[in-house]
């Protein structure tokens, strides 16, 4: 009988989706709020955008804030709200990608070495750990350095740094979830009928790992836009012309003094994602239960 | 108070810690110099000649196995002797000495500050819980929270440099300069730093305030009739600060992180700027030696926050066995 008990244990677990968004907390829509006019404006905003991504002459040289110009203009003539527009989807794509990449990757690493345990969860564990004893950027920048200049700038470098920084992070969240599933019923039935390690990873712990995972997700999806902005700023992201935010603050910097909104333009969107996805995950967390999120380190 | 149980306990993490500090210097060895190939072609890029590859190789000492290389850095690393600068020829500790220094003077600056930072906001929003000051205060955090440190750091440039001139832009500072120019260039990157720690220090400490401040003991100080501060600031604050020990060693950690893009942001010449200068050179022995030293300062501020835990926990302390 407790063969197919299983899936009907988790299946009334869960209650429906219409049940979930009305505990929802005002946090939640909020962030959800901000984060469809992001995910619109990367959608159709290469139509929307006033000016061409790279488009010169199109006003005065740092003539600063006007009507015609939300953001400025840059030295070259190109309009600084076009670009940052232009590039929303860059940021967008390369966040959740990098996210997705790290999160699948620990989620696999973590939940079988918490479900093996053993020495196998013993060498895991140490690994893990000293790769997250290097601070998440210093990481980065090494993972870049290492990987010459033929890659740098490259779209995928940024999405592996991203991986790479986020998996060991997501590895020991899965793995403690996948300690505290492997002691209950289903999985020890599951072992007796004979299943191997993976197909009870799959089948019985991922998805009731799942709800930890998905906060995961969105806990470090929020703090991907800043980490690749980082990167971009300090030179080591993508490349010019690429409308990245972070380096268009860079590629601004030295006009700070003539014409500040270019430089905080690019800032402004950046920080406007950033707390769409915070206020959406501290709803997510809170309604699935989890302590408010710390996006740090 | 110290006991058999409580040396062991703190002895196996101190061991533990040593054992990532091998394991991450044998990482950063092979992300820099095993994996990548050559790493004489990498750092000279693409003006390689075949003789200056030679020379590079040699000074390198490229030419011997993997291992023995690794062996020599290490022990190099652990008796102090950091090798030489490729693109200066310095030997490394004299180049990192004034910049441990800078870093050293604008963490302590900034941890100043961030005490009332993170105390002042936690303590008005647990005594004025629910209303509308404590909801505000809330919206800020989260908002700053959000804000990158580079963004932060900018903000603060348009504010004091540009709007009202009262700072420099950039932070240039070396040994002759005075201690007054050492505080001017040293303020707004410091108030960065303070404000990214607070933030995430502030949430945990309101929280941990307002449990306290509705625990027993709270209620007995208050029925004895002692006044409202002093329940406050001698009853309930040390006993929410406990819990925020680990956001400290987190924030510490975030430190090591944080100068990097902050000392870039105002060119402040100080431990973090040497890191992404070396990168942009391609100075691998520099490039390692910052790397390994930012990472046994992360599990140090770790190790210290775990020792700090077990001494404070009075389960482990009091046990007599």
């Amino acid at each position: 009988m407790t063969l197919s008990a299983a899936p009907r244990l988790t299946r009334a677990r869960l209650p429906s989706w219409r049940r979930i968004l009305r505990r929802a907390p005002l946090s939640f829509y909020f962030g959800a709020v901000i984060l469809i006019a992001h995910a619109v404006l990367a959608a159709v905003g290469p139509w929307l955008a006033p000016y061409g991504l790279s488009q010169m002459g199109t006003g005065i040289p740092l003539s600063g804030m006007s009507l015609a110009h939300p953001f400025g203009v840059d030295q070259l003539g190109r309009d600084i709200f076009s670009r940052v527009i232009h590039g929303s989807h860059i940021v967008l794509l390369l966040a959740l990608s990098g996210t997705g990449l790290g999160v699948v990757v620990g989620s696999i690493v973590g939940l079988l070495s918490g479900y093996l345990g053993g020495w196998v969860d013993n060498i895991v564990q140490r690994l893990l750990e000293s790769i997250i004893s290097i601070p998440f950027l210093v990481l980065a920048l090494l993972a870049i350095a290492a990987a010459g200049p033929e890659l740098a700038g490259s779209p995928f470098l940024v999405i592996l740094v991203v991986a790479l920084v986020y998996a060991p992070r997501v590895a020991r969240m899965a793995r403690s979830a996948a300690i505290e599933i492997a002691t209950r019923d289903f999985v020890t039935v599951a072992r007796l009928r004979g299943e191997s390690a993976w197909s009870v990873m799959r089948r019985e712990i991922l998805p009731n790992a799942s709800s930890v995972l998905l906060v995961e997700f969105a806990l470090r999806a929020g703090y991907a836009p800043v980490l690749i902005g980082s990167l971009g700023f300090l030179g080591f992201g993508m490349r010019p012309p690429t409308p990245e935010w972070g380096l268009m603050m860079a590629e601004n910097r030295a006009l700070i003094i003539v014409s500040p909104i270019t430089v905080l333009g690019p800032g402004l969107a950046l920080a406007s994602l950033v707390v769409g996805l915070n206020l959406f995950t501290d709803g997510l967390a809170r309604l699935i239960g989890r302590t408010a999120p710390q996006t740090q380190a | 108070m110290l006991n058999v149980h409580l040396i062991r306990l703190i002895a196996g993490r101190v061991l533990l810690s040593l054992l990532t500090l091998l394991l991450v210097s044998a990482l950063i060895f092979l992300i820099l110099e095993v994996l990548p190939g050559d790493v004489a072609s990498r750092i000279l890029g693409r003006d390689a000649t075949p003789e200056t590859l030679a020379v590079l190789r040699a000074q390198l000492h490229l030419n011997d196995p993997a291992m023995t290389r690794y062996l020599r850095w290490l022990a190099g690393m652990a008796t102090g002797n950091f090798g030489t600068a490729l693109t200066s020829s310095r030997p490394i500790v004299r180049i990192l000495e004034p910049r441990i220094f800078n870093t050293l003077l604008l963490a302590g600056y900034a941890f100043l500050l961030y005490l009332p930072l993170a105390l002042i906001p936690a303590l008005i929003q647990a005594v004025r819980r629910d209303r509308p000051t404590d909801h505000a205060l809330s919206a800020l955090t989260l908002v700053l929270l959000s804000m990158p440190d580079f963004l932060i750091a900018t903000l603060l440039l348009v504010t004091f440099v540009v709007t009202v001139p009262l700072l420099p832009a950039i932070s240039l500072v070396d040994q002759s300069s005075t201690a007054l120019e050492y505080f001017r260039a040293m303020t707004l990157p410091a108030i960065t730093l303070a404000i990214v720690m607070a933030v995430y220090a502030v949430r945990m400490l309101r929280d941990n305030l307002i449990e306290v401040l509705g625990s027993d003991y709270v209620r007995m100080a208050e029925l004895k009739g002692l006044s409202r501060r002093r329940v406050l600031l001698r009853h309930a604050l040390p006993n929410a600060l406990v819990p925020t020990l680990n956001i400290t060693a987190l924030n510490l950690a975030y430190l090591i992180g944080g100068v990097v893009v902050v000392e870039k942001v105002f060119s402040y010449p100080g431990f973090g700027s040497l890191l992404v200068d070396s990168l942009q050179l391609r100075d691998i022995p520099v490039i390692e030696a910052t790397v390994l030293i930012a990472a046994a300062v992360y599990i140090a501020a770790n190790l210290l926050a775990d020792v700090g835990a077990i001494l404070l926990n009075p389960r482990l302390r009091g046990v007599h066995s």
